[in-house]
């Protein structure tokens, strides 16, 4: 039954709904040249001030994990800083004030093209669209292999660069952990040891004026030690809701690997990215002997259409669309599936997820996006919904970039 | 050709005659293995008091049943050392079962210097005739360690019903024991019943659905009105089936049954669907054979239900009718001797190599003295006493 939809009168904190409308106002007619100051000190430091606000509100079938706010909630209040300093640092620093969290926070050497050093906490290389920064994402929720898979933020110490005539852009670090993805919020869980990364991307028609100019296409890698305990890497829907617990012992090697590509010729754009995270079950079996690894996988393609030229009067409007799965089960599949923890056939699970929205690009800061959601659960038992196999969730977003 | 066809009549009844493999052929001493991950091991043991379940391979013959559940079982018989344990086979894998059965019991008779009282109480309680679980006796390994000799012993469950009554359908309650409960009311709350009477079936019905005849069978038998009491009772059990079941128990000798010393205990509550009548089943029987001249009333007055259901002429005549029957289906041919003899001569090995057991070797011997002693001299003592009581 649609709970959800079904409820009379939403929740709604009405203070949060009218800041958001009054942002929205005054970002919609702030003249052009309003923005954050800049300090600058000749060609030594220069300090840029940024300031991104998002406030969603969404509706869903199935339940929203942690939707206290009856339908809205504020994603992100960022605040931070980026810019130069002794031309060849460039700096960033972000905090979130909702978590009281620091995101990037680091300093780059980029002295050279071919060889620049990263170091503080930013996002692990791997995944295109987790590397992709919020502000400029095609769908209001990244794909769940970006959230869940991917590696996100860690500190660590990166290498990266550009080479071979630009035609090939390379990182590769060493990271304290395996990102905040991978993290429990459960202290009872685990996640990977120091995290070695690394990820190439070829974009080889970079200099040709042709349609192909902007194709490019890579892979990535990391590698970690998981201890022993149960993974903190788990199956979510796209709000939250679990559809595999994860509750198999795991000891071992992790490894992710990432595979991903994007082509955006004039006002199309498609991209694709697979991922696969394995976790090593090493002496868990019954007879302390090893097991098939734990495997969570997954896929997308996404694209988008302009719909208005650049420069219309009425902003830039996109449509998109995008198709993505994610699986967590098992690297054996010749037993019957089980839901022990030391199964070596895991009873897994998989989510199949079809978004379509719009996006309407306001102005330079203000960022208007509305996606229809339905996912499909394949054991919907083991599901937000267990009497149903598919379920529709809708969500506005209102961004507030400064 | 005529030379196939020879072969073919050689062989064919052969494999006709050919059984199927049973879990619980009684003329064998099976071997159990269970592989459990040594850290679950370790964890079973040091929480055997909860009911903590690990998952386990569980092995019979060549039969290998992968990601079954096991834990920790019994009351006063739990053991970090020789533990009882509990096999769901479909805990983890829906659906899977090991010769039909959701679930297998591995009695650690640990209450038992003998070891056998509980299957040779089953198999008389089956020769009278009543529904008991299927029972044989099996040596248990985990992780190629012998653990000691185990009865294994057959859920009560749906599959147990059907096969037993015809009749899978209904509502089944395990008796929990909780303190001593003689069968007296409870109140108007379900919570105490709940707590005696554990529904294994139909769980997610109501309280008051699981649990208002259990509430009102405790009512009426402490009905003050003789004259209805009879027929309000019989609207919630089945008094002759009752009789029966206690007399069959009294019979040998039960200490810690319907009319246990400390209460209730050890025996499940039936009702079928569309009706209110309940019948009781027999569940663990390791305290059988006690005292040879055990009373063949001995109790009975301590139990509402028991003490009321006597004073009625036709049901006391039941009940000594069917201890009459006990007495004569055990001496007949030497049936319990035999079975008592049969068993010992089946494990005594295994027992000997029995170290987890708390008993002596001289215990063991004493214990299976003691039954065939019982056996040789409990039905004239039991015909002399119904003689005396008719």
């Amino acid at each position: 039954m649609n709970t959800a939809f079904k409820h009379p009168v939403p929740r709604v904190n009405s203070d949060v709904r009218g800041v958001l409308v009054i942002l929205f106002v005054l970002a919609a007619a702030a003249p052009a040249s309003a923005q954050l100051p800049s300090l600058t000190a000749g060609d030594w430091l220069r300090i840029d001030f940024k300031a991104r606000f998002q406030g969603d509100l969404r509706k869903s079938e199935a339940p929203i994990r942690g939707d206290e706010d009856g339908g809205i909630d504020i994603a992100r209040r960022r605040i931070g800083i980026e810019g130069r300093a002794a031309r060849v640092f460039e700096y960033e620093a972000e905090y979130e004030l909702g978590l009281h969290q620091w995101r990037d926070v680091y300093l780059d050497y980029r002295q050279f093209t071919t060889v620049q050093v990263r170091a503080g906490m930013f996002k692990v290389p791997l995944g295109l669209e987790e590397n992709t920064s919020a502000t400029n994402l095609d769908f209001i929720y990244r794909t769940r292999i970006s959230a869940r898979l991917a590696p996100g933020r860690d500190r660590g110490v990166s290498v990266h660069g550009r080479i071979l005539n630009d035609r090939v852009t390379y990182e590769g670090g060493v990271f304290r952990n395996d990102g905040e993805n991978a993290r429990p919020s459960n202290s009872a869980r685990v996640f990977g040891n120091r995290t070695s990364a690394a990820r190439v991307v070829a974009h080889p028609f970079r200099r040709s004026n042709s349609v192909w100019s902007s194709l490019q296409a890579g892979g990535a890698v990391t590698r970690s030690d998981v201890p022993l305990g149960f993974p903190a890497v788990r199956a979510r829907t796209v709000f939250g809701a679990s559809f595999f617990d994860s509750d198999v012992w795991v000891q071992g090697r992790r490894q992710r690997t990432g595979l991903e590509a994007r082509w955006r010729p004039g006002r199309f754009s498609i991209q694709s990215e697979y991922i696969r995270l394995t976790d090593e079950r090493r002496g868990q079996s019954v007879e302390d002997g090893d097991l098939s690894p734990l495997v969570a996988q997954g896929w997308y393609i996404s694209g988008t259409y302009g719909l208005t030229r650049k420069r219309h009067r009425l902003g830039r409007i996109e449509a998109s669309a995008r198709y993505e799965t994610l699986t967590f089960g098992s690297g054996n599949h010749s037993e019957e599936p089980s839901t022990s923890a030391r199964a070596d056939t895991v009873l897994g699970n998989s989510d199949r997820v079809t978004t379509v929205g719009v996006n309407w690009h306001v102005n330079r800061w203000l960022k208007l996006q509305a996606n229809v959601i339905r996912e499909s659960i394949a054991r919907p038992s083991m599901g937000p919904m267990p009497g149903s196999v598919n379920f529709l969730s809708r969500a506005i977003r209102l961004q507030l970039s400064l | 050709m005529i030379r196939l066809l020879l072969i073919v009549l050689i062989l064919w009844p052969a494999a006709a005659g050919a059984q199927a493999p049973d879990p619980f052929e009684s003329g064998t001493l099976h071997d159990v293995r269970l592989y459990i991950n040594s850290r679950d091991l370790q964890e079973l043991r040091a929480r055997y008091l909860e009911d903590v379940y690990v998952p386990a391979d569980f092995e019979w013959r060549s039969i290998r049943v992968r990601n079954v559940g096991v834990r920790v079982r019994g009351l006063a018989t739990r053991s970090a050392i020789k533990p009882g344990l509990r096999i769901d086979f479909n805990r983890y894998v829906e659906g899977q079962a090991f010769f039909g059965m959701a679930a297998l019991v591995l009695d650690n008779a640990l209450k038992d210097p003998s070891l056998i009282r509980e299957r040779v109480s089953m198999a008389f309680i089956k020769r009278m005739g009543q529904p008991a679980p299927r029972e044989a006796f099996g040596r248990v390994y985990i992780n190629g360690v012998y653990e000691g000799l185990y009865a294994i012993v057959e859920v009560v469950d749906s599959a147990f019903l059907a096969r037993e009554l015809g009749d899978g359908l209904g509502y089944l309650f395990e008796h929990k024991y909780v303190d001593g409960f003689f069968g007296e009311f409870l109140g108007e709350d379900y919570a105490p019943y709940k707590l005696r009477f554990d529904a294994q079936t139909h769980r997610l019905e109501s309280d008051y659905t699981l649990y208002a005849p259990i509430r009102e069978l405790f009512r009426e038998v402490n009905h003050d009105v003789d004259s209805t009491w009879r027929e309000r009772v019989s609207w919630l059990i089945d008094l002759p089936q009752l009789m029966t079941h206690v007399a069959i128990e009294t019979f040998l000798a039960e200490f810690d049954g319907f009319l246990g010393g400390s209460g209730m205990a050890n025996f499940y509550l039936y009702r079928p669907l569309a009706t209110n009548v309940h019948r009781v089943l027999a569940w663990d029987r390791d305290t059988t054979f006690q005292e040879v001249e055990s009373p063949i009333f001995a109790r009975a007055s301590d139990n509402a239900l028991m003490s009321r259901a006597l004073r009625f002429a036709d049901l006391r005549t039941l009940f000594l009718d069917v201890l009459q029957q006990c007495a004569v289906a055990a001496s007949q041919d030497r049936w319990l001797e035999w079975e008592i003899y049969r068993s010992h001569e089946l494990v005594r090995d295994a027992a000997y190599q029995d170290t987890a057991r708390p008993f002596s070797v001289e215990e063991y011997e004493a214990a299976i003295a003691h039954l065939m002693s019982f056996a040789q001299r409990r039905p004239a003592f039991v015909l002399d006493e119904v003689a005396k009581a008719r």
